[in-house]
């Protein structure tokens, strides 16, 4: 196929095709919840999912997809699978007034890692750890200990095991971050040009 | 400090630069999977902004400004080995280009963050987070591909074989070899082989993949002196055909 | 970046008769009072089935628009270019993710739109079966398509379904960034060497009625969408989005000098309404069913970049791995 892009003709795209396109089941691999940390101070907030084979993976494609801009200290990878959420409260009511004590005492607690959605359409914040022996206790703990009286419209916890952080040591991957104004569009000011042109324009007029 | 010397080793690593960036963009839109895709393009960015560090570094020694010395020579007026002016191929061989390219590119800028010519020690330093970010890319690909299906082991198999003559000529020294280490602006060529050689082994031993005999292996040379292969010249064309519809205007 | 013209599905009157009418008034209250729907909420099926659509054939707009100015990619004039728009189609890309992302939490697979896209059973905006001919081509679609997009994109970021919306905030962000450096480009070849403003001036006479036409059908003759403008999915009038964009562009394209290929264009003075040529309407038709000038290689270049990566997927893929729909 002949194209106006010489990549694409460097691929030798076939004319004509008989048969249906299909994926395979799993072809674009299982998904990952990815939490950006902007600054050394702020909490992790979730801005989407990445598909990958692994957390590593998952890390390698969040840190181009959810960080290329701005700022960024440390990214927070949980499989989606792994992520055991509440269900969904709306007009004032929070999410904590349904939950009830889950919890056996005898069993043994491990760490949960708890992000709230503070209003509806926003994103999940990371809001603190709490020990728990499974993950609806770990929602109850959170509703006794993370709670601060703001309605909480949904609550998503994780068991800490199950959580991948960057590294510190990998923070410098970012420090160049400032110098990409390339992808800023305060680098591209144009006013001065356009008046210099309608003044030549005025001019010979 | 030997100008000339400096000069010299600096255009070889800005061509490399830029174009295995160049390469590299070739793949947007393109790629095997849409983070990829979006991982490749920002690593390509790194390495053109990087090229760029350089021919603002040469301009302050009294070359052309960056745009004309980057799109407006010709195959032989240019450094960059010839492993990197290769066609992009299939996924395969660009992971494995970029594991073995970037990994001698971590090595000669970790070389040269001591260097006694101030600039490149600086810049060097500040590419640092970035490459460190595409060796990891690249040693991920490696562990994961390398370790997979029959088709994805013999696919990067045949890969590092077709590209190992190639990232050999990498290392081809220039006439100012020992210049540069009596002066102390970089430790050459025949270290940075040797560090390189011990890195690749190690991620390599972690795959199924096996190294090729390095040491009777004809490097693919003549790129650092301007001799090329077939696929620079359309290359170079390609890059600059807009700018050069009318080279004088501002595009 | 993506247009109006929105296919949706065409809605009978019973739809809703299925749907149990204490939760679906409690969704529509839910709206009204501005509050956002998240993926686990209760919903009926037609909003449900409407907004898969709408988010997908935007997904794919984003996955292919990357072709069209991919063409100029390796051939972008001097460093400054060449790493902005290396950075503008990656950003398409990128929207293509977040946007297959958001469609996925309401229950579709990202491996069935990409099945239905390359099968031609799901659309994509029309403007992308246009061919980039130069390179002014390429600055008008990063400057106007994508000022068209932004146009379309605000509107729908006040939608009502919660990753929507998140990706939407995400995007246009970037959409600042595209629109920016494509005026940039057109005003450098607009106020640039004679040949420079041959090139913008060709480019903008090919791109006018592809780019009238990207808003899709004026709405006299468009499906009713009266419930899907009240479930807030879609936001605003194909005509409403077409007014916006040329209240906002056409008088940045004449202060450059430069001219639209339409005598009957003005803007009424005592309307304030835009008076154009109306593009035909059925070769848009015609073109959006597959018969352009680029419908095949667009799917047949996404085909292949996709054959030409399973062996790489197929590799990364762990036997156990099991699809669980994203959270948010
Ligand atoms: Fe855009
Ligand atoms: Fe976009």
């Amino acid at each position: 196929m002949k194209s106006l892009d010489p990549r694409i003709n460097r691929l030798d795209v076939p004319e004509e095709r008989n048969t249906d396109f299909r994926k395979d089941p799993m072809d674009q691999l299982e998904t990952y919840e990815v939490f950006i940390q902007p600054k050394v101070d702020k909490p992790f907030q979730h801005e989407g999912i990445v598909h990958a084979t692994d957390q590593d993976m998952a890390f390698v494609f969040a840190k181009e997809q959810y960080s290329r801009r701005g700022t960024c200290s440390g990214i927070m990878i949980i499989k989606t699978a792994d992520v055991f959420t509440t269900a969904f409260s709306d007009a004032g009511v929070s999410i904590y007034q349904k939950i009830k004590p889950a919890s056996d005492p005898e069993d043994q607690k491990v760490n949960y890692e708890v992000f709230h959605l503070m209003k509806r359409g926003k994103q999940h914040t990371h809001v603190g750890i709490v020990r728990a022996t499974s993950t609806e206790d770990a929602v109850f703990q959170a509703k006794m200990i993370l709670d601060q009286g703001k309605p909480v419209f949904n609550v998503w916890v994780a068991k800490s095991d199950n959580i991948y952080i960057s590294e510190v040591a990998y923070r410098d991957i970012w420090d160049t971050l400032p110098e990409k104004t390339f992808r800023e569009a305060i680098d591209y000011r144009g006013a001065e040009k356009i008046k210099k042109f309608k003044d030549e324009q005025g001019s010979q007029k | 400090m030997n100008t000339e010397a400096i000069i010299d080793l600096l255009y070889k690593i800005a061509d490399d630069q830029l174009i295995i960036g160049h390469r590299n963009s070739e793949w947007t839109g393109l790629g095997p999977i849409l983070e990829e895709d979006i991982a490749f393009s920002s690593m390509a960015q790194d390495k053109i902004g990087q090229s760029l560090v350089l021919y603002r570094m040469l301009n302050d020694l009294g070359e052309s400004d960056p745009d004309t010395i980057a799109f407006m020579r010709n195959a032989d007026q240019f450094h960059c080995c010839q492993f990197v002016e290769l066609p992009i191929g299939e996924f395969d061989f660009s992971i494995i280009r970029q594991f073995l390219f970037d990994t001698s590119e971590i090595i000669r800028f970790e070389m040269l963050s001591s260097s006694a010519y101030e600039p490149l020690a600086l810049a060097s330093k500040k590419f640092k987070g970035e490459i460190k970010y595409h060796i990891m890319h690249a040693n991920i690909f490696m562990k994961q591909l390398g370790n997979a299906t029959e088709e994805s082991v013999k696919r990067l198999q045949d890969a590092l074989e077709t590209a190992m003559p190639y990232a050999l000529g990498i290392f081809e020294t220039s006439e100012y070899e020992d210049a540069m280490m009596d002066e102390g602006i970089f430790a050459g060529e025949a270290t940075l082989r040797n560090k390189w050689t011990e890195r690749i082994e190690e991620v390599i031993s972690n795959t199924a993949l096996k190294l090729p005999d390095i040491g009777n292996i004809e490097p693919k040379t003549g790129g650092r002196y301007g001799k090329h292969t077939a696929h620079l010249q359309p290359l170079l064309d390609e890059m600059a055909e807009v700018l050069r519809i009318d080279p004088g205007a501002d595009w | 970046m993506y247009g109006g013209g929105n296919l949706f599905e065409p809605m009978s009157k019973d739809a809703l008769k299925e749907e149990d009418p204490v939760k679906l008034s409690e969704f529509e209250a839910r709206i009204e009072r501005g509050e956002k729907i998240e993926p686990a909420d209760w919903m009926p099926q037609m909003y449900r089935r409407q907004l898969i659509r709408m988010i997908e054939q935007h997904a794919h707009s984003e996955i292919i628009g990357a072709l069209p100015e991919g063409t100029w990619i390796t051939r972008a004039p001097g460093f400054k270019r060449k790493l902005a728009l290396m950075a503008k189609v990656q950003d398409e890309v990128g929207h293509a993710q977040l946007l297959y992302s958001a469609a996925e939490t309401l229950g579709k697979s990202r491996e069935a739109m990409i099945n239905d896209l390359i099968n031609g059973k799901s659309k994509y905006s029309n403007v992308f079966n246009y061919p980039a001919f130069t390179w002014a081509d390429c600055c008008f679609i990063s400057w106007l398509v994508d000022a068209g997009a932004i146009v379309n994109q605000m509107a729908n970021a006040k939608g009502s379904y919660g990753p929507y919306c998140r990706a939407l905030a995400r995007i246009t962000i970037e959409e600042a960034f595209h629109l920016k450096y494509g005026h940039h480009c057109v005003i450098h070849l607009a106020t640039g060497t004679p040949t420079q403003r041959k090139m913008m001036q060709e480019a903008i006479n090919r791109w006018w009625k592809p780019m009238l036409q990207f808003f899709g059908p004026p709405d006299r003759i468009s499906a009713h969408t009266e419930v899907l403008m009240k479930w807030k999915v879609k936001m605003l009038s194909n005509d409403g989005c077409r007014q916006q964009w040329l209240d906002m562009y056409v008088p940045k394209i004449w202060e450059l000098g430069l001219t639209l290929p339409d005598d009957k264009l003005r803007q009424n003075p005592d309307t304030g309404k835009w008076e154009y040529t109306e593009p035909d309407w059925d070769e848009f038709k015609k073109v959006i069913n597959g018969d352009g000038p680029c419908n095949k290689e667009r799917l047949a270049v996404r085909r292949t970049a996709e054959e030409r990566g399973r062996w790489v997927r197929e590799a990364l893929r762990k036997p156990k791995s099991e699809y669980v729909v994203p959270l948010a």
